[in-house]
C-alpha cells in the first residue's frame, strides 16, 4: 500500500491529484465516466463576478505536442455558481478549489468575500489567464500588484488562498516572493504560456482571439523549471501544473517541489486522465519501494558546479 | 459511483473502403457504440497527432457490433486516419454529443452537401428502421466528388442529387434540389428537414424550411478539442430562449441544434 495523503498549507488532500481549472468544467460531465471520489479535488472553471460569454470561435489549435485556446473565461458568473454547481461539487467527495478571475481588485475581493461563506475548501486566484483583456494575467505578470491583491483577498477570506501564476513573466521568482508577501497560502505553477497559431494561407491567425494559451506535454519542461527555481525560493506549498499526461510526469512535478499536482490538458484527450494518473502514480511509488508520496516531493538532486 | 457508461474504447479497424482520393469509410469493430449510437452523433478519434479528431457516424449494423465512419481528408491527422488498415487500433470516445431528433416524425427529408451526406446516412438507415417516409437531397461539386450515392439509391428512399458542375439530377447545390423538391412534394404533417454540409448551404436549407413553414434541425461543426464539453472551446452561437444570443458547446449541447436558433 502507498500513503497518498498530502498536505498543502492547512488543507489535507486524500491524495495529490488534482483537476485543473478550464478542463474539468464542473465535474458534472466527468462524473458520468468516473468516480471524481478517488481524486484529491476538483479545481472549478475559472469564474468571474458576472456571467462571461467568451471568446469567438474558432477557440482551439493544434500545436506540436499541444494545443493552443482562447476560451476567454467563459462562465455562468459567481451566483449561479454558488446555486446550480457547487451543491453538486461539494457532493462529490473530494476537495472543491474554486478558481476566482477579477476585472479588478474589487471583483476578486468580492467574489473571496462571498466564497468565505460557502462549503469551498480553497480558492484559487486567476493571475494568469491570458485571453482575457482586464485584470488576470495583467495583475498576474506585476510582482506590486500580485502582493497587494493578495493581502486584500486574505483580509476578505479565512479559506486557503492559492495564487495560480502565469509563465509569461521575466521572472517567476518575483511573482512567487510578492505572493508571498502578499499572504498566499500556496502557489500554482503555471497557467497557460501566450502563443500564436497562423494559418499561412489566409496569413490570418487561426484563433478568434488571435493568441491564446499554449498547454500539453509541450510546456512540461518550463512549468518544471519553474516550480524547482520557485520551491528554492520561498516557503511555501507548491501545486505543479503543466502537461502531465501519465504517472511518471506527476511524479517529477513532486521530485521538482510540489505538494499536489493539476492535470489539465490530458482530461481533454483523455476523460479519465484524472484517475488513471493516480493509479499509475501508486503503481510507480509501488515499483520504487516509496512507502509515501510525500516522499517524492522536493528531492530533485541539483547537478552541483 | 461507478463509472456507469464507459467512454473511451479500444477498437481494431475492419474494413477500409477508399471512395475518392479526399474520401474513406473505416469499419470499426466497437460493439458497445453500435449499440448506442444514435444519427448525428460522433466519436473522437485518436491519432498520432496531439488532438482528437471528432467524426461523424455514418451507420452502424448492430448485430456485427461495427461501426461506420466517413472520413474526408482536410489535414495531415483525417489523413493518417483515412490510411488505418484492417487489424490497426485506435482509441476511440464515444457515442458523443446530442443528434437528429426523429420521434414523431412522420416524414424526414435529409439534405447534405459533401461529407454532409454521411451522418445523414445514419438517419436514412434509422428511417427506414422506424417506418418513418425518408427523402433525400445529397449535394457535390460534380459527380467525380459525389460519395454514397450508390448506398442511398440502395436504401430505396426517393434520393435527388445535385452538383454544382451540372453532371447529376440538378444543376446546382442541395438548397436549390431541395426547393425542386419542395415544390412536387404533397405536404404531410410532422414533417422535417435534416442538414448536414457547408455552413452557407446549412444557412440556404434552413432559410427554405422556413418558406415551407418545416421546422429544420442542422448539424453544426467547429474546432474541438474534448468533445465531453469540458473544455469549451468548440463554442456555437445561438440564440437562447430569452432573445439574447450566446455561445454553446458544439460537442454536448449540440451538434445538431435547431435552425432556429442558430446565429448564421
Amino acid at each position: 500500500m502507498v500513503t497518498t495523503a498530502v498536505q498543502v498549507g492547512s488543507l489535507s488532500l486524500k491524495n495529490p491529484v488534482l483537476a485543473a481549472s478550464g478542463t474539468f468544467g464542473f465535474g458534472r460531465e466527468m462524473a458520468q465516466y468516473q468516480d471524481l471520489s478517488r481524486l484529491g479535488g476538483i479545481c472549478s472553471k475559472g469564474l468571474t463576478l458576472r456571467p462571461r460569454a467568451g471568446n469567438p470561435p474558432p477557440r482551439v489549435a493544434e500545436t506540436s505536442c499541444g494545443m493552443l485556446n482562447s476560451v476567454g473565461l467563459q462562465n455562468p458568473g459567481l451566483d449561479v455558481f454558488l446555486r446550480d454547481e457547487l451543491p453538486f461539487m461539494r457532493q462529490q467527495g473530494c476537495a472543491v478549489i474554486v478558481n476566482v478571475a477579477g476585472h479588478s481588485t474589487d471583483e476578486y475581493c468580492e467574489m473571496c468575500r462571498r466564497l468565505d461563506q460557502t462549503p469551498v475548501d480553497a480558492i484559487e486566484l486567476n493571475l494568469s489567464c491570458p485571453n482575457v483583456r482586464e485584470g488576470c494575467m495583467l495583475i498576474g505578470s506585476d510582482a506590486r500588484q500580485i502582493e497587494s491583491l493578495i493581502r486584500q483577498v486574505k483580509q476578505e477570506t479565512r479559506k486557503p488562498v492559492w495564487a495560480k501564476l502565469t509563465p509569461n513573466v521575466t521572472s517567476i521568482g518575483d511573482m512567487a516572493l510578492a505572493a508571498q508577501r502578499g499572504g498566499a497560502d500556496a502557489i500554482v505553477l503555471i497557467n497557460t504560456l501566450l502563443g500564436l497559431a497562423i494559418d499561412y494561407r489566409t496569413r490570418r491567425p487561426i484563433l478568434g482571439n488571435n493568441t491564446g494559451g499554449l498547454s500539453g506535454p509541450a510546456i512540461k519542461p518550463v512549468a518544471l523549471r519553474m516550480v524547482a527555481e520557485v520551491s528554492q525560493m520561498v516557503d511555501l506549498p507548491l501545486i505543479g501544473v503543466g502537461g502531465i499526461m501519465n504517472g511518471q510526469d506527476a511524479i517529477e512535478f513532486l521530485i521538482a517541489g510540489a505538494s499536489a499536482i493539476e492535470i489539465g490538458t490530458a482530461s481533454l484527450i483523455r476523460p479519465t486522465a484524472c484517475t488513471d494518473i493516480l493509479e499509475e502514480m501508486t503503481a510507480l511509488a509501488q515499483a520504487d519501494g516509496v512507502t509515501d508520496l510525500a516522499e517524492y516531493r522536493g528531492t530533485l538532486r541539483l547537478w552541483g558546479y | 459511483m461507478t463509472c456507469d457508461h464507459p467512454i473511451e474504447h479500444l477498437v481494431t479497424v475492419r474494413s477500409s473502403r477508399r471512395l475518392n482520393s479526399q474520401t474513406t469509410v473505416l469499419t470499426l469493430e466497437a460493439p458497445l457504440i453500435a449499440a448506442t449510437a444514435a444519427p448525428g452523433q460522433f466519436v473522437n478519434l485518436s491519432c498520432d497527432h496531439f488532438l482528437r479528431r471528432p467524426i461523424g457516424i455514418m451507420a452502424v449494423l448492430r448485430h456485427e457490433g461495427l461501426v461506420e465512419l466517413g472520413i474526408r481528408v482536410v489535414g495531415d491527422g483525417t489523413r493518417e486516419l483515412a490510411q488505418k488498415r484492417p487489424g490497426d487500433q485506435l482509441s476511440v470516445l464515444g457515442p458523443l454529443g446530442h443528434g437528429f431528433r426523429l420521434e414523431g416524425l412522420q416524414r424526414v427529408i435529409t439534405v447534405g452537401g459533401g461529407s454532409g451526406v454521411f451522418p445523414l446516412f445514419f438517419v436514412q438507415q434509422v428511417c427506414r428502421e422506424r417506418g418513418i417516409d425518408a427523402l433525400a437531397v445529397c449535394g457535390y461539386r460534380s459527380i467525380d466528388e459525389s460519395i454514397l450515392r450508390d448506398e442511398y439509391a440502395g436504401l430505396g428512399c426517393q434520393t435527388l442529387f445535385a452538383a454544382d458542375a451540372g453532371d447529376l439530377d440538378v444543376a446546382g447545390h442541395a438548397a436549390d434540389a431541395l426547393k425542386q423538391l419542395l415544390c412536387q412534394l404533397p405536404p404531410v404533417p410532422q414533417t422535417a428537414v435534416l442538414t448536414c454540409g457547408p455552413r452557407p448551404m446549412m444557412q440556404a436549407v434552413a432559410a427554405l424550411a422556413r418558406d415551407y413553414q418545416l421546422p429544420c434541425q442542422v448539424s453544426l461543426e467547429e474546432r474541438m478539442a474534448c468533445g465531453i464539453g469540458v473544455c469549451l472551446v468548440c463554442a456555437c452561437q445561438v440564440r437562447e430562449a430569452d432573445g439574447a444570443t450566446g455561445y454553446q458547446r458544439c460537442c454536448v449541447d449540440g451538434p445538431v441544434f435547431d435552425a432556429e436558433v442558430v446565429v448564421w
